[in-house]
């Protein structure tokens, strides 16, 4: 009888590799977009302007403090209500971003206040800009305290994207779902399923590991 | 222009200048002028606001009210620019803040590349230049975190000097050294007062003072409480303050 769920289960595997890209595509465009949000509001967190800050202050712990899927079904089942019609692949990468972009906000936001205030003065005393004071002086010292993190945030992100599949996107968790129907061993086809997460994460708990040890030798500055 | 009648002032000028933390009066009205050229030693005991009075200078702390105006631009003026402001002015502080992830050439480079807009080329041989006039010509490419207190404080001094500066401020640059590399920053301290530099130097070393100053202010509690050269202060201090002050820094 396994034998024959196995040979079911093979026959599925264009299925879950679909499901799998799904997963990959979608935790990789909200990845990128989420960091760059991110930094953007860390950035503007640490700006100066109360205003600016505390509206993002609110939002980040909005978004940190409600389950990862009330919002999503917001997005999705809400916004219609009020003229927005979103298809579920946006309305999934919509909700990964920003919650992606939350949470890399208190990441940088903590890398930029590691650096000490001496290194801002310097930089403010031969006449650099704000942002030249941010990008050349601060943002490179930040670094080494935001990269472990960040990376372990991505694996985060990648495990969370999981939730889509409850808005009807064909994911790897969703494929479990439709296989389990014709396959009824559910612990066989959610162990797959897990490897398959294991496998686009592990690379990057990996990496995680890797640039934490590396911090304490570089002179300030990460390269990869 | 307004009452600070721009007409015929120093290069540095304080007049009545006060400033608060919450309630404690850090500064309290600083009439002070130091022409151009000048070097003004500022020594006094800790916590006496020597090191808050420069930090007024190139903006680093604001001044509550009073009138303070550097390089004839008045400071706290919305038609002053600060920025432009601080690239005439070299600022060294007591612990050196060398940008640790840069090379010692890419510290002194920074600021001339991306806010005098000079080619790279041409800032890394002024920079090169720089590094070897104050002895660290075999240093170039050494992070900070390779060179010792003495060398990063030569590093600093390159690196505001690299923005040919009309001002040089110094907060205690040797306080945070050991004594051995005390002498390698001053002596170049003295080569750029013997250049001519306009220099306010927080500082109780007195041999640095008896060779370079023009004057030395004395203060405690945030006043300036003597003012002389640096024969008449440390030969006849005037005040009770300044000789308790001297027999103290004199003893060791």
């Amino acid at each position: 009888m396994i034998w024959q769920q196995l040979q079911s289960l093979a026959g599925s595997y264009p299925l879950a590799l679909r499901g799998l890209g799904m997963t990959v595509v979608l935790s990789l465009i909200s990845l990128v977009l989420g960091t760059l949000l991110g930094f953007g509001l860390g950035i503007l967190r640490t700006g100066g302007n109360r205003l600016i800050s505390g509206l993002i202050g609110a939002w980040v712990d909005l978004i940190r403090g409600t389950p990862f899927l009330v919002q999503i079904f917001l997005i999705f089942f809400i916004l219609p209500e009020f003229g927005i019609e979103l298809d579920a692949f946006t309305a999934g990468i919509i909700a990964l971003t920003n919650l992606a972009a939350c949470f890399i906000c208190e990441i940088v936001v903590a890398g930029i206040r590691s650096v000490p205030t001496g290194q801002v003065e310097a930089a403010l005393a031969s006449g650099l800009s704000r942002w030249q004071r941010m990008r050349q002086v601060v943002l490179p010292q930040a670094m080494r305290i935001v990269l472990p993190p960040l990376v372990g945030q991505y694996v985060l992100l990648i495990k969370d994207s999981s939730v889509v599949s409850a808005i009807g996107l064909t994911d790897l968790t969703r494929v479990g779902w439709l296989v389990v129907q014709r396959v009824p061993n559910g612990l066989l086809v959610f162990f797959l399923v897990g490897v398959g997460y294991f496998i686009v994460c592990y690379p990057l708990i990996m990496l995680a590991r890797r640039l934490e040890r590396r911090m304490g030798a570089a002179h300030g500055e990460v390269q990869l | 222009m307004t009452k600070t009648g721009l007409t015929k002032t120093g290069m540095i000028d304080f007049r009545g200048v006060n400033k608060w933390f919450g309630s404690l009066n850090v500064l309290k009205d600083i009439t002070l002028s130091v022409e151009p050229r000048e070097v003004v030693v500022v020594c006094g005991p800790s916590g006496s606001g020597k090191s808050t009075l420069i930090r007024c200078v190139n903006g680093l702390e604001t001044i509550k009210d009073g009138d303070l105006v550097v390089d004839g631009q008045r400071l706290g003026d919305p038609a002053t620019n600060m920025t432009q402001l601080r690239t005439e002015i070299g600022f060294v502080f007591q612990a050196f803040n060398l940008y640790p992830h840069k090379t010692a050439l890419e510290n002194v480079t920074l600021a001339p590349i991306h806010v005098r807009k000079i080619p790279r080329a041409e800032a890394e041989k002024a920079g090169r230049e720089l590094l070897a006039k104050v002895g660290l010509a075999d240093k170039v490419n050494a992070y900070p975190a390779q060179l010792s207190g003495g060398q990063q404080q030569r590093v600093a001094i390159a690196r505001c000097l690299g923005m040919r500066p009309k001002i040089m401020l110094f907060d205690e640059p040797t306080s945070a050294l050991d004594p051995e590399m005390i002498s390698e920053v001053l002596d170049v301290m003295v080569a750029v007062a013997e250049e001519g530099m306009t220099m306010m130097v927080v500082t109780h070393e007195m041999g640095f003072a008896r060779k370079v100053a023009q004057r030395v202010v004395f203060m405690d509690a945030g006043a300036i409480v003597e003012s002389g050269t640096p024969d008449e202060f440390f030969s006849h201090p005037k005040t009770d303050r300044s000789r308790a002050f001297l027999s103290k820094i004199l003893r060791h």
